[in-house]
């Protein structure tokens, strides 16, 4: 199984569409681009986990951290997890990531740029 | 830097140093003035050439006179006699001319005897008290153990003997450039002692001259030049060749060379080591013009014969002494190391003998598990991964020249224009580096600071001395010392060191952490009252420790809590943490009001003290004697209730995964294990990697646990039988049944 972390824009934001396993041996990828992609502390990301297949201990570990790295560098941070995608949802909602992670379901949730970034 | 473009100034030069070696040094056509030359034709020894101040000493002209005319009866005889044999033996031939003592010095050049007459008076001489000394002196010269001890000597003994103002030894480099390695003078002059003189002070067919010609004098760097009479030799066509003779008159460009140093009189003595010129004795006078006498310089060119004989041993002991010092560094890093293999880079850089002091360079980089750590005067932290690696992919890892390798690391010149890298391999990129500045930051250049300027002459610009500083920093420009050969391999040694101990490192931690988790699996389930208890733990078949931990903790009152636990992260780390959460999570079973208060006290265990750290863990609390069951969850996998009407995961009461929030707020369900109702708790490796996903692994394990036996130790064969997760990840099931 192929994975890739693609820089890409997402609701006008730039992001991170994660193909593939995001699982042990990926995980540290994701969190390369992040930190790489957080090292000029923009005012937003997102991390799309659309196209992704599967979600380990290890992956939803990456995306807390993740998470607090962007708190740390003032960026607001949307987490793209449909409902539809279960290998993925599931293991999110069994964590309850959600209680710590901005999850949102569809880019479409993601306030536009002009809203601000108060959102969650 | 090759690359750089010629300036019209530095056209002229480059066209003035090439006269400059054009120049007919051995072939001057005259003389200095302090004796007279006459070129005789053997048998019957008639003057072909004479010097044009030949007249004046003899009180007669000299062309076609027998050179026994000239002498008295009693001084021709002992001249014939002494052509009969070896001309080294009969100089100096000591004759009365004009009722004064001069010196004749003989030898044949262009198939003619070429005899120079030097008069006494107007010498220095040492005395015959040195002379008596001379044993002493040898002595002390061969009993030198070291290079510096022999040139010391040397230099002392020749200024004894000679009288100059300052007598130095120079060294030369690779490049002919001179460094002044011993020096003995006046008190009142300052040192010369440690600094540099360029190639071009001097030039190549002067250092090939001075390979057959041990002694160079001249007393009077002012003297006005006299020519040869004729100035074409008749039987050659050319003028005498006096590449041999004492007298022979020296470059116009040497002389303007000493006139800016403020020297008067100079004289230099050629040390060459097997064949090779390796450097001279050179010595100066600056209170005005200074000439040993003949047999003063006779011995002083003995004793700089003497001392080339006894370079061969102390020079390659000198270089020796490099390679013990590195070999000593190299054992005390390599004991740094073998002590604290776990912090590598600490070893190298923290300890008493750093990675810098392995050989001498200026600065030094350790690149280990990504983390670059500097010592020492080095290029910027930024700067020093991209130049190394661009080194090593270019296969270059050892350079004196960094910019003709890395054309864009040439602005790194002042830090880095010599890198020695070795690469630890391992797949992360990991070296150890070592860094020289431009040669030309570190020599001191000597000479006086005359502006240079080229001298405007009938023969167009000629180099005036002391350019040839500009022309030199130019030819050394971005390089650094050359790195030896047992420098590098010091360093491909240490590499392989640290290569070779992280794989060892790695090894050990695999043991180590599987030790681990050995404790933390039971080797044996304990016997609880009332309870029937089934585990199976099945390790990833990558041979990589999970974090997955089982636990059966009673309690007082007859209660047994069931924990099962995943630790996010694989290895040593990940084992390492699991053992920490086993023992808390053990603490706060035993002291809490229930699970939810024992996952809350372990939830603020890793805020406090495992910062980042993501865990799941679920307890079920047992009561054997009415079958009650208080379940908690913390981000696990729901825990499977088996009954005899079919089995369903307790989906209520789960919070999130440990770690997640600072205050959790666990909450407890219960339940009732009725009759043959059986509690499966199990880890995501179970499930997971299933074809359809976690979803279809759940229900799958939901089926078969409906339609497996009753038994928990049949129903996890079962299970595992039916489900036959991936060995991708690690499984851990236990199985809970009243008895």
């Amino acid at each position: 199984m192929l994975f890739d972390v693609e820089r890409s824009t997402i609701a006008g934001r730039p992001a991170l569409t994660v193909r593939g396993e995001l699982d042990i041996a990926t995980a540290p990828q994701l969190a390369d681009a992040a930190e790489a992609l957080l090292a000029s502390s923009p005012a937003a990301i997102v991390v799309d986990l659309t196209p992704t297949v599967f979600l380990d201990s290890s992956g939803a570990h990456t995306l807390v951290t993740i998470t607090r790295r962007a708190a740390a560098a003032g960026t607001v941070l949307h987490v793209v997890a449909p409902r539809a995608n279960r290998p993925v949802r599931l293991p999110i909602d069994l964590l309850q990531l959600d209680t710590v992670v901005p999850i949102v379901d569809s880019a479409g949730e993601i306030p536009g740029i002009a809203a601000g970034h108060d959102a969650t | 830097m090759t690359s750089r473009p010629a300036d019209p100034a530095t056209a002229v030069d480059a066209a003035a140093l090439a006269r400059c070696a054009d120049e007919p040094i051995a072939v001057p056509g005259a003389v200095q003035p302090h004796g007279v030359l006459l070129a005789a034709a053997e048998p019957d020894l008639a003057v072909v050439v004479a010097s044009a101040n030949a007249a004046a000493l003899f009180g007669r002209p000299v062309a076609g006179a027998a050179l026994g005319e000239l002498l008295s009866p009693d001084d021709a005889a002992r001249l014939r006699a002494g052509l009969r044999g070896d001309l080294a033996e009969v100089n100096p031939l000591r004759v009365r001319v004009g009722g004064a003592d001069v010196d004749v010095v003989l030898h044949r050049a262009d198939g003619l005897l070429v005899a120079e007459w030097e008069p006494v008076p107007g010498a220095e001489q040492a005395g015959a008290a040195w002379h008596r000394r001379l044993p002493t002196v040898l002595q002390r010269l061969s009993a030198a153990a070291t290079l510096e001890e022999l040139t010391g000597a040397l230099a002392r003994d020749v200024r004894a003997l000679t009288g100059f103002d300052r007598v130095m030894v120079y060294r030369f480099d690779a490049g002919w450039n001179g460094e002044v390695i011993a020096e003995d003078r006046r008190a009142d002059l300052e040192p010369f002692l440690g600094l540099w003189f360029p190639a071009g002070d001097i030039p190549a067919q002067a250092r090939a001259l001075y390979t057959t010609n041990w002694m160079r004098l001249i007393p009077d760097a002012g003297y006005a030049r006299v020519p040869l009479e004729p100035a074409v030799t008749p039987a050659t066509g050319r003028p005498l060749d006096l590449a041999g003779a004492m007298l022979r008159s020296v470059s116009p460009v040497h002389l303007e060379y000493l006139a800016n140093m403020g020297v008067a009189a100079s004289m230099s003595i050629s040390l060459i080591d097997r064949g090779r010129l390796w450097g001279l004795v050179a010595c100066h006078h600056y209170a005005g013009p200074h000439r040993p006498s003949y047999p003063d310089r006779t011995a002083a060119e003995f004793l700089g014969r003497t001392a080339s004989l006894l370079l061969p041993t102390l020079v390659s002991a000198d270089e020796q002494s490099g390679v013990v010092e590195v070999a000593q560094r190299q054992a005390e890093l390599a004991a740094a190391v073998g002590s604290n293999p776990r912090a590598l880079a600490a070893a190298l850089t923290g300890g008493g003998t750093t990675a810098l002091d392995l050989l001498p360079a200026a600065g030094a980089a350790v690149r280990l598990g990504g983390e670059l750590h500097l010592l020492g005067s080095t290029p910027p932290a930024e700067r020093v991964v991209p130049l190394v690696r661009a080194l090593l992919d270019a296969g270059v890892p050892v350079t004196d020249a960094v910019s003709r390798a890395v054309p864009e690391a040439a602005d790194l010149a002042a830090t880095a224009s010599g890198v020695l890298a070795a690469e630890v391999a391992g797949g992360r990129g990991d070296f150890v580096a070592w860094f020289r500045p431009e040669t030309l930051r570190e020599i001191t250049w000597g000479g006086n600071p005359y502006t240079s300027k080229t001298a405007q002459t009938d023969a167009g610009p000629r180099l005036s001395p002391r350019r040839s500083f500009d022309a030199w920093s130019e030819t050394v420009r971005e390089t650094s010392r050359p790195w030896r050969a047992h420098e590098a391999s010091a360093a491909r040694a240490l590499a392989a060191l640290l290569t070779r101990t992280r794989v060892d490192q790695a090894a050990e931690d695999d043991r180590l952490a599987t030790a681990l988790q050995r404790t933390l699996l039971l080797d044996q389930l304990p016997k609880v009252p009332g309870v029937e208890l089934a585990a199976r733990y099945r390790p990833s078949e990558d041979d990589v420790v999970g974090g997955d931990w089982y636990d059966l903790v009673p309690l007082p009152g007859g209660r047994v809590s069931i924990v099962l636990g995943d630790v996010a992260g694989h290895g040593l780390a990940a084992a390492a943490i699991t053992a920490q959460l086993r023992h808390a999570l053990r603490a706060h079973l035993l002291r809490a009001s229930g699970p939810g208060a024992a996952l809350d006290g372990l939830n603020e265990v890793i805020g406090a003290l495992l910062p980042g750290e993501l865990a799941t863990a679920v307890v079920a609390e047992l009561d054997p004697a009415t079958g009650e069951v208080v379940v908690a969850n913390a981000g696990h996998l729901p825990v499977l209730h088996a009954s005899a009407g079919g089995a369903s995961y307790l989906h209520e009461g789960r919070g999130p995964a440990l770690g997640l929030l600072d205050v959790a707020g666990y909450r407890e369900i219960r339940l009732t294990l009725a009759g043959a109702d059986r509690l499966l708790l199990f880890s995501d490796g179970l499930v997971e990697r299933g074809a359809g996903g976690l979803a279809a692994g759940m229900a799958e394990l939901r089926d078969a646990v409906a339609a497996g036996p009753v038994a928990p130790q049949a129903l996890l064969d079962a299970v595992l039988g039916a489900l036959d997760p991936p060995r991708t990840d690690d499984v851990t099931l236990l199985g809970i049944a009243r008895t």
